[in-house]
């Protein structure tokens, strides 16, 4: 008996008899029906089919749930629900006293990203943040700080101030609430390589000016960062909110 | 007289302690108020000097930013 090329559908010999039509038609009908289905096993809308481990026998994937995406597991395609990323709230913080340390922070992200705000010291200071290995500080920065109230300057050594370098406006009034600042430690929990980080402010000074201002640099250290130390350098923060998120 | 108070908040707890500075704590803080008291006398006396360059050049900053800018 003849077949066809590729699914191998049984076809009448030339020399079939008439007599034989039928049954035969019978025959391939139901192997192209056989063979269309196993092609197309979808029953569901959105449903879709990869090749099984069968020749022309396709497998059906039933539709994901939403927000799902398509992954690999064993080999095959399969709906899944995407991998944990964004940002994560790790804590909140409410700045009291001449110093707030944060501690213990999770060693789990790939950043961190801090956000400092409403920031309010009973008097004109300079605000600062250090970075901590345990009870052990990470003591040197090199960096660059700028902002529209003064020349850039060059950062060497123990500087960790959150303000500008001119001299009658460096400090954040006394009288700001409404202040903020975003702070990122890339990489901060690695113990192979010098942390970079990048911060980002704004506040009013002691002009009442509002002061835009930035600065990014190196942490001069492999120790991991696992606790912040916010500072003011006069008086005591009286109000202000430290938030943590850890970045995947 | 009391000393300043700090704040710490351990993450993992949640526990958040508030206390004042220890001996060598304080001695750290007075250290920093130093350092920075110093920094800011010699940002101030930086721009008086300039500002004085800029007296005996009779300019006014503007005017300097525009002749460099």
């Amino acid at each position: 008996m003849a077949t066809t090329t590729n699914y191998g559908w049984t076809t009448p010999d030339d020399t079939a008899l008439v007599k034989d039509g039928a049954a035969a038609i019978r025959t391939l009908g139901s192997s192209v029906d056989t063979t269309t289905k196993n092609l197309n096993p979808e029953t569901t809308l959105g449903d879709i089919a990869y090749r099984s481990s069968s020749a022309n026998v396709k497998t059906r994937l039933g539709i994901g749930s939403t927000g799902n995406v398509l992954t690999v597991t064993g080999g095959v395609p399969v709906w899944a629900a995407p991998a944990a990323g964004g940002m994560t709230l790790l804590s909140t913080t409410t700045l009291s006293g001449a110093s707030t340390d944060i501690s213990s922070i999770s060693q789990d992200y790939i950043e961190l990203r801090v956000y400092m705000y409403n920031v309010v010291v009973n008097t004109n200071a300079v605000y600062t943040v250090k970075t901590f290995n345990g009870a052990t500080e990470l003591s040197s920065v090199v960096g660059w700080r700028m902002s529209n109230y003064s020349t850039p300057a060059y950062i060497s050594g123990s500087s960790f101030r959150l303000t500008s370098d001119d001299a009658l406006n460096q400090e954040v009034s006394g009288a700001d609430n409404t202040n903020f600042w975003a702070l990122t430690y890339y990489d901060y929990s690695a113990t192979t390589n010098y942390k970079n980080y990048l911060y980002l402010g704004n506040y009013t000074n002691t002009s009442a000016a509002q002061v835009a201002w930035h600065s990014f640099g190196s942490v001069a250290s492999n120790s991991a960062i696992n606790k912040l130390r916010f500072a003011t350098t006069s008086g005591a923060f009286t109000a202000g909110t430290v938030e943590i998120y850890g970045v995947k | 007289m009391s000393k300043p108070m700090i704040r710490i908040h351990n993450t993992e707890t949640d526990e958040v302690i508030d206390r004042e500075m220890t001996a060598a704590e304080l001695k750290q803080y007075e250290a920093n108020q130093a350092e920075n008291a110093i920094a800011k006398a010699e940002a101030e006396a930086k721009a008086t000097a300039k500002a004085a360059i800029l007296d005996r050049l009779g300019l006014t900053a503007d005017e300097l930013k525009t002749i460099l800018g």
